[in-house]
């Protein structure tokens, strides 16, 4: 057992991430300019990852629309620094209040629709968005897109990938803090009671609509500060990145990853984003190993990679032990 | 003056009426029970003071103040708490995080602050564990507190789902069947769990129950349904003589037999 905990997180898991947070720290001046373009990325998606699974993990509320919200935090962040001339660390913020601001709307059919009828909606919603994008080019940039600079920091432009990915790094640990404060605090209990029984829910006082539309806020916040991180870091951006099988990779991190656990958003976000680019060895198989990749993992380890962890320890430890206890408790229950 | 009141109440399920005009009235401390044959409309009754199944007709009061105008989740704040005949347990939650999320009505922090990480925050969880710790003491779960809720037998989970109820501080806890699927050590301790809510907290039961001993000793009043209407309400003694309630209880009991 560990002795000191921080925010209800294992003193071993804390260890660890302080750990992992060097290396992020002081490998990455060893590295190229694409590996930080990919670190980058794989972090920008660890945002998105987190965000999702909360609100599909965490509160049972299906979305196939996040990479929308992803589109609205990065042509708001551009429009706001680009065209209004705000500064980017005020836009970007904006982008995300503005991203929340559509999640709550979003949020109002969710409160009439559970299950696939959700998910319809959702895909709705990114369909509309996507003919929004195309439809306002004064905004938009529409087909042609429109492209989005890299944001200054006490006069210096973060033109190098490395200066943005520590830019990215924080904000991500950022996004981890809360997410992991969240999940430890009455909210992130209420969406863990409505997934699991609404009714039980309600009887304990936790109200069904605020706490959906709560998730749909928080879900597209982290979504349009994650896109507008991307903006900047792509440098160019067009509807066809926020398309629905961006939106897929999202639902696809956190299943791999494990859902409602922001370990697996993590885990899911970074093995999945960094994966493909080592399978280029692969060459023309590379898509056919990657598949047949996902569908190990999904077959050895139901709960995600997250459940990888616990599942070494139990075999390592003579495991089943505990597992036949309960079922031996449980059928002299019944 | 009644602290809680059913009035008159009717809960109809398509031409069904699961509930028929219905009243009872608790003081403050009682300990009521509610039995009947299956299919009388015992947890269509509970619900509906819940809130999880519209009312036809009728009242709730707690107070004297209306609660059947209220959705469900603000008549649990207003004091009604309850728990499930199945334990609706939140199974991939630990058995802390299940209790904590009874005190949802209580909670000391914003949405804001839970997503911050304020330390104000930090410091109404940390009371919030406490208070929910104290409660798994109170009936010897403690040791299960970080232990997944699914992977728990089943009477465990009957008593968690207790708990859980009373972390949120109810005036009148509704319990639909605390004791079915327990065995004796464990019906025992929940009947002497009932006993102390309900005298030294000063918690107003309704329960609901199969067990006949069990409700006899427990309840000061039995209120008998049989096809949604109440035909007898009295002290245990009284209902047992009662000859309406021994006919729906025989009739029943011989066709099940049949």
């Amino acid at each position: 057992m560990s002795d000191f905990s921080l925010m209800g997180v294992s003193g071993r898991a804390v260890i660890f991430g302080a750990a992992l947070l060097l290396l992020a720290l002081a490998l990455p001046p060893f590295f190229g300019s694409y590996h930080h373009y990919l670190a980058s990325l794989a972090l920008i998606n660890v945002i998105m990852a987190i965000g999702l699974n909360i609100l599909t993990g965490n509160a049972g509320q299906i979305s196939l629309c996040n990479s929308s919200f992803m589109a609205i935090g990065a042509y708001a962040t551009t429009y706001l620094s680009v065209k209004l001339g705000l500064s980017y660390w005020l836009a970007l913020p904006a982008a995300g209040v503005i991203s929340a601001i559509s999640g709550f709307l979003l949020g109002f059919p969710a409160l009439r629709l559970r299950g696939f009828y959700l998910a319809v909606v959702t895909l709705g919603f990114l369909e509309v968005s996507q003919i929004l994008i195309e439809q306002l080019p004064g905004i938009t940039g529409g087909v042609r897109g429109i492209s989005s600079p890299r944001p200054a920091l006490l006069g210096h432009t973060l033109s190098s990938d490395l200066s943005f990915y520590y830019v990215i790094l924080a904000i991500t640990l950022a996004t981890l803090w809360c997410a992991y404060s969240l999940l430890r605090s009455p909210t992130g209990r209420a969406f863990e009671a409505i997934r699991s029984s609404e009714a039980a829910a309600q009887t304990l006082a936790v109200p069904l609509a605020q706490t959906k539309l709560a998730a749909f806020v928080i879900s597209a916040f982290f979504a349009g500060i994650g896109g507008g991180l991307f903006a900047s870091l792509v440098g160019f951006i067009d509807p066809l990145e926020f398309g629905v099988w961006t939106s897929v990779r999202h639902v696809v991190f956190i299943v791999v990853g494990g859902l409602g656990s922001i370990t697996g958003s993590v885990l899911g976000a970074l093995v999945l984003t960094v994966l493909p680019e080592v399978l280029r060895a692969f060459k023309e198989y590379q898509e056919f190993v990657f598949g047949g990749l996902l569908l190990v993992v999904l077959i050895v380890l139901p709960h995600g990679l997250v459940s990888l962890g616990p599942k070494i320890r139990a075999r390592l430890s003579g495991g089943g032990a505990t597992k036949s206890v309960i079922a031996a408790q449980r059928s002299a229950a019944e | 003056m009644s602290l809680f009141s059913i009035d008159n109440m009717s809960v109809i399920f398509g031409g069904l009426r699961a509930v028929s005009n219905v009243s009872l009235a608790l003081g403050e401390g009682e300990i009521h029970g509610v039995i009947g044959p299956n299919g009388a409309g015992k947890t269509s009754l509970i619900n509906a003071v819940s809130g999880l199944v519209p009312i036809a007709g009728g009242g709730i009061h707690l107070d004297g103040k209306p609660l059947h105008t209220l959705p469900p989740h603000r008549r649990a704040a207003a004091g009604i708490g309850r728990t499930f005949q199945h334990a609706e347990i939140f199974p991939d939650q630990t058995v802390i995080a299940n209790v904590m999320t009874g005190g949802f009505a209580h909670r000391q922090s914003s949405l804001l602050q839970d997503f911050l990480g304020t330390p104000g925050k930090a410091a109404a969880e940390r009371q919030a564990r406490r208070e929910a710790e104290q409660m798994l003491d109170a009936f010897g779960l403690l040791s299960f507190c970080d232990a997944l809720a699914g992977d728990l037998p089943f009477g465990t989970l009957k008593k968690i789902d207790l708990a859980r109820a009373l972390v949120g501080r109810p005036r009148v806890l509704m319990l639909d069947e605390p004791t079915s699927g327990m065995n004796d050590t464990e019906a025992a301790e929940v009947i002497a769990a009932c006993r102390r809510i309900a005298g030294e907290m000063r918690v107003t039961l309704l329960i609901i129950e199969h067990n006949m001993r069990v409700i006899m000793g427990l309840a000061n009043i039995i209120h008998v349904l049989d096809h949604g209407e109440k035909i007898a309400d009295g002290t245990p003694e009284e209902v047992q003589r009662n000859p309406l309630v021994i006919e729906a209880y025989l009739g029943h009991g011989s066709a099940a037999h049949a």
